[in-house]
């Protein structure tokens, strides 16, 4: 398989004045061209530096200490920052998470789409903003004419996020990174943003990477997933696949702990015990062992990734052919 | 947007009106001050003075004229100069006065706004930590001390520029940089800080998702932001520009407005530093309400709903 | 990748220690052991501190243990520097007088045998045509070429210096009316510390009643007050304190009423916001709702979150109040002599400036190394209290 984009080894730490935060420990994994690759966990994570490596985005004091990220068969990593530029917001689009803070509230928001296309493509100032009021439309902005002449403040939170989305897709990216695209808005937008995205998918054809920390999204809007935690990858898998029979005990208390209306037996909600590890100094081996309901001894050795199912892997050692089935617990597969 | 300037120009009213009031009854609280009309002074002068300020009626009529004569641009006689009026003071030493202060005012912006950018872009590094050091001393040292060791250094043993006036283009530089010198560590400080903020801001990573060329980033996006807090201290600084004036214009012997109005205090020259003061008030008032301007050109999200046009 | 061989003890489940689950990564310090943690480990800003403690120290106890004092006159010993160069005259006895000859006040002190300052030797003569000055020293005529800044004896020789001395008399020499300059600037300390703490005091309270009153009433009074306070903030302060300062006689008391009744519009407004955000807060409501008192909410809840910036908005108030306060000294509205304050201090070595350098020294650096100290302790304090930089 020939992937849009190949990450591989993907090591990344924060140096501070306390010592080094290895924030994405070897995080491995692979986009085609035209899917939708969920990334879920829960904050610090690792998600979105991993996200933020691969653009070369990382706030000061950022590296990436090792790896590789082949997008179209170019190392990301190795590129100069002149050829970086030329792809970011051309080939790779970014969506963050607060359209509040995203845009530039100085500046009109035509002036921000139209700075985007005159970088990229070499045309007017006019057809670029041609070019703007048709993305607005694409993006369901009421009026684009008028609109291009607004500042950010005048525009709600959904509002704004469709101009994210504008900027981004812009020049017609390859790749569109998505970090909680929806996280900071309201649940009814929330909708309305990912069908858009959906629909834009499938009319540009774009691979969208989706990093949010919301199951739900991940089971509606997404073909395959990464769990990740630790810094690390813990799982990965078509949704279905992963949804059906979760292979890490970390995904199985991600997914018990969902609310779930539906099926309401008076149950509480089940919160996985523990907070996240301190990742200045992580465990060793698995990051979930300490919280961990199965660990074993063989935890504290760092796992490979085992294949679960078809199309389906996980960095657990229960997955490995000689471990013991583990006892049943609390009655929940 | 007319609302917003409606307002800001009642207000300006409405402080320069707080500040003849005060000027006055202060003045008339002043033991000896120039409104006992029974005393010893030249006779023209005690005329003037009289005729003026109409020492025989009632306080509030007093008031009133001498209200009516700020509003008329007529700031009465001296109290201390037979045939000198306030006004003529003004006019001498505003040509003095206002070149130093505005030449002051083009450094600290010109040298002020640079010198942050390049410790923001260098942060950390030794460009950084030498800006900051200077930042840091000029921010410390009160503008007379600068002004004195200038003088005695550059002046006095190495001769590099006349004692005093500015009969000689090279007689501008002490005074300039005395006078600048607090303000321009507080503006190259200011920038710096306002600028690595604004770096560290979502639209800023946004900008460089965009693939946007550096300098675009940081002219475009990075500086014109973060100038928007400086833009609002240009009012202040202009005004201590003026007021730090006072010493600059005293040690430099320079024939400003400054220098008028601390020797009208030595001379207990009341009537000189009553007017003296609002004409202070008002240029300031009026700087002020420019700076607003500026900021509301800058800044669209304080337009008040008025759209774009 | 799965036929790696694994040791089946390592099966075995692992020991689980259900305690560690809830502990939390970092150590959990209060807000104010945190600060001060930040304080502690903040270099400049703790030699800030130490020198602003010693010089507190200088300016309450120096006056009364150093034995000159600030006002005694001695003008037969007016504009000594601290140290100075001496020369040799030869006697006829075959033993020698040193001398000393203050350029700078045409003066010539003859030099005692402990190497203190003696006495003033008079001119005897003056002698135009050569622009020298004789003055009789011992049996010998000692002659000084003012145009030249030398010295010789009356025969033309000239004499040898014989190295520098300290003044053992006055440390740090005398101003131009022969009193002890370090008398003088451990007083002008005094002055200017009081003030300036005096004064930031007065505008702390006015700050914090008028700020805390128009935060807490809201409505239509705190629209009122916040009027008010755009129209001082806009008064040119400078101004204002040198009206008042002209209306009132000269004197300490005059300086701390001007200075003290113009600066407490920026704390007033910092308290006044405090006030707006904590007013809104959950825990404040909490309070209420569990039947805490207005009074115990304001001084419990409110004042005490309110506490970091106000600490650091006085810290940097306190170095303005300095600065206003030699500012107005400069220019002649300050104390008056002989007391003596870092303004009037240096304002009195500019005039001999031409003459007498070193006494411009001492006060311009003190004044500034304050300044610098209390710059360095308010970054510092604001740094500490600013929860955002916890990392």
């Amino acid at each position: 398989m020939t992937a849009l984009l190949d990450v591989d080894g993907l090591t990344t730490s924060f140096f501070t004045r306390r010592g080094e935060v290895k924030s994405v420990r070897g995080v491995s994994f692979r986009v085609a061209a035209g899917e939708t690759l969920g990334i879920v966990g829960e904050s610090g994570s690792g998600k979105s530096v991993t996200c933020m490596s691969i653009l070369r985005l990382l706030k000061t004091g950022g590296k990436v200490v090792s790896g590789r990220a082949l997008f179209e068969g170019r190392d990301l990593l190795a590129l100069d920052e002149d050829e970086m530029s030329d792809l970011r917001g051309n080939a790779i689009g970014m969506i963050f998470q607060d359209p509040m803070t995203s845009l530039n509230p100085t500046l009109t928001v035509g002036e921000q789409v139209i700075e985007t296309i005159i970088r990229h493509r070499p045309v007017s100032r006019a057809a670029a903003r041609q070019r703007a009021i048709e993305l607005f439309d694409m993006v369901r902005i009421p009026s684009p004419e008028a609109r291009l002449r607004a500042y950010p403040h005048e525009f709600s939170g959904g509002m704004r996020q469709r101009v994210m989305i504008a900027i981004a897709l812009a020049c017609e990216p390859k790749l569109l990174i998505a970090d909680e695209p929806t996280t900071a808005l309201d649940v009814t937008i929330q909708r309305q943003i990912l069908v858009l995205l959906k629909e834009l998918q499938a009319k540009l054809g774009m691979a969208i990477i989706l990093i949010t920390h919301d199951l739900g999204i991940i089971v509606e809007f997404t073909d395959r997933m990464l769990v990740m935690y630790g810094g690390q990858v813990m799982e990965e898998g078509l949704v279905t696949a992963v949804f059906r029979q979760p292979a890490h005990p970390y995904t199985r208390g991600l997914i018990a702990a969902i609310p779930n209306i539906a099926d309401d037996n008076g149950q509480r909600l089940r919160p996985i015990p523990g907070s996240p590890p301190d990742m200045h100094d992580p465990p060793p081996g698995c990051p979930f062992a300490p919280r961990c309901p199965e660990a074993m001894l063989q935890c504290r050795v760092p796992a490979p990734m085992i294949q679960a199912a078809i199309g389906q892997s996980s960095r657990c050692w229960r997955l490995h052919p000689d471990a013991p089935r583990p006892v049943e617990q609390d009655g929940r597969p | 947007m007319i609302a917003y300037l409606a307002q800001r120009l009642a207000l300006m009213l409405a402080t320069l009106f707080a500040i003849i009031t005060l000027t006055f009854f202060l003045m008339h609280a002043v033991p000896g001050g120039p409104f006992v009309s029974d005393k010893m002074m030249a006779p023209e002068i005690a005329a003037a003075i009289n005729a003026k300020f109409h020492l025989d009626e009632p306080l509030w009529q007093q008031y009133l004229a001498y209200l009516g004569g700020v509003f008329t641009f007529d700031l009465g006689p001296s109290f201390k100069y037979p045939g000198m009026s306030v006004n003529q003071m003004i006019a001498s030493g505003l040509p003095t006065t206002a070149k130093v202060g505005l030449l002051a005012l083009l450094s600290v912006i010109a040298l002020g706004v640079p010198l942050g950018v390049v410790a923001a872009l260098n942060r950390n590094r030794w460009p950084d930590t030498a800006v900051m050091a200077i930042a840091t001393i000029g921010v410390a040292i009160p503008s007379y001390v600068i002004a004195t060791l200038a003088l005695y250094v550059f002046a006095m043993r190495l001769k590099l520029v006349p004692t005093f006036g500015i009969d000689d283009w090279r007689g501008y530089f002490l005074p300039v940089f005395a006078l600048s010198g607090f303000w321009l560590s507080y503006v190259a400080r200011l920038t710096r800080s306002s600028l690595i903020e604004t770096m560290l801001t979502d639209y800023m990573t946004t900008a460089r998702a965009k693939g946007l060329r550096p300098g675009q980033i940081l002219f475009k996006h990075g500086l014109r932001n973060s100038l928007i807090p400086l833009v609002t201290v240009i009012g202040p600084v202009a005004a201590n520009l003026l007021t730090g004036s006072f010493v600059i214009e005293q040690i430099f012997a320079l024939p400003g407005i400054g220098r008028h109005f601390v020797l009208a205090i030595t001379n207990r020259d009341y009537t000189a530093i009553m007017g003296i003061t609002i004409f202070y008030a008002v240029v300031l008032m009026v700087m002020i309400l420019l700076v607003d301007l500026a900021y509301l050109a800058l800044d669209p999200r304080i337009k008040f709903g008025a759209r774009h046009p | 990748m799965t036929d790696m061989p694994v040791d089946p003890a390592m099966w075995a489940p692992a020991p689980r220690d259900p305690a560690s689950l809830d502990r939390i990564a970092r150590p959990n310090l209060t807000y104010w052991q945190d600060a001060r943690a930040r304080l502690w480990r903040n270099r400049p800003a703790m030699a800030a501190f130490g020198f602003l403690i010693l010089l507190c120290l200088a300016a309450v106890f120096g006056p009364s243990v150093y034995s000159h004092n600030y006002y005694e006159q001695n003008l037969q010993y007016a504009n000594v520097p601290p140290a100075f160069p001496t020369y040799a005259v030869p006697q006829g006895d075959g033993s020698s007088q040193e001398i000393y000859f203050n350029f700078g006040s045409q003066k010539l002190y003859l030099i005692g045998a402990d190497g203190a300052l003696g006495d003033l030797v008079r001119s005897s003569r003056k002698d135009l045509m050569r622009k020298t000055q004789l003055y009789t020293v011992g049996d010998q005529q000692v002659a000084v070429d003012t145009a030249k800044s030398t010295l010789g004896l009356s025969d033309g020789k000239p004499l040898e210096p014989a190295g520098w001395r300290w003044n053992s008399l006055y440390p740090l020499g005398t101003d131009q009316l022969g009193r002890d300059e370090l008398a003088r600037q451990l007083y002008g300390a005094r002055i200017s510390l009081a003030v300036a703490l005096v004064a930031t005091l007065v505008n702390f309270t006015i700050g914090v009643l008028y700020g805390g009153i128009s935060g807490y009433l809201g409505g239509r009074v705190d629209m009122v007050m916040m009027r008010l306070i755009e129209i001082v903030s806009t008064i040119p302060l400078t101004l204002y304190v040198i009206l008042i300062m002209v209306t009132l006689a000269s004197g300490f008391s005059a300086v701390i009423l001007a200075i003290g009744t113009v600066y407490w519009v920026d704390m007033a407004r910092i308290v006044r916001g405090q006030m707006l955000v904590l007013k809104e807060q959950d825990y404040v409501a909490a309070a209420r709702s569990m039947g805490a008192s207005t009074w115990r909410i304001l001084t419990r809840h409110l004042l005490q979150n309110t506490v970091g910036p106000i600490l650091v908005t006085l810290t940097m108030l306190i170095p303005s109040a300095i600065f206003i306060e030699s500012f107005m000294s400069f220019i002649g509205l300050g104390v008056s002599p002989p007391e003596a304050s870092w303004g009037t201090l240096t304002s009195a070595a500019v005039e001999t400036l031409r003459t007498h350098p070193y006494q411009l020294a001492l006060p311009a650096g003190a004044i500034s190394l304050t300044m610098f100290a209390f710059n360095f302790l308010g970054d510092g304090l604001r740094d500490a209290l600013d929860p955002r930089l916890r990392s």
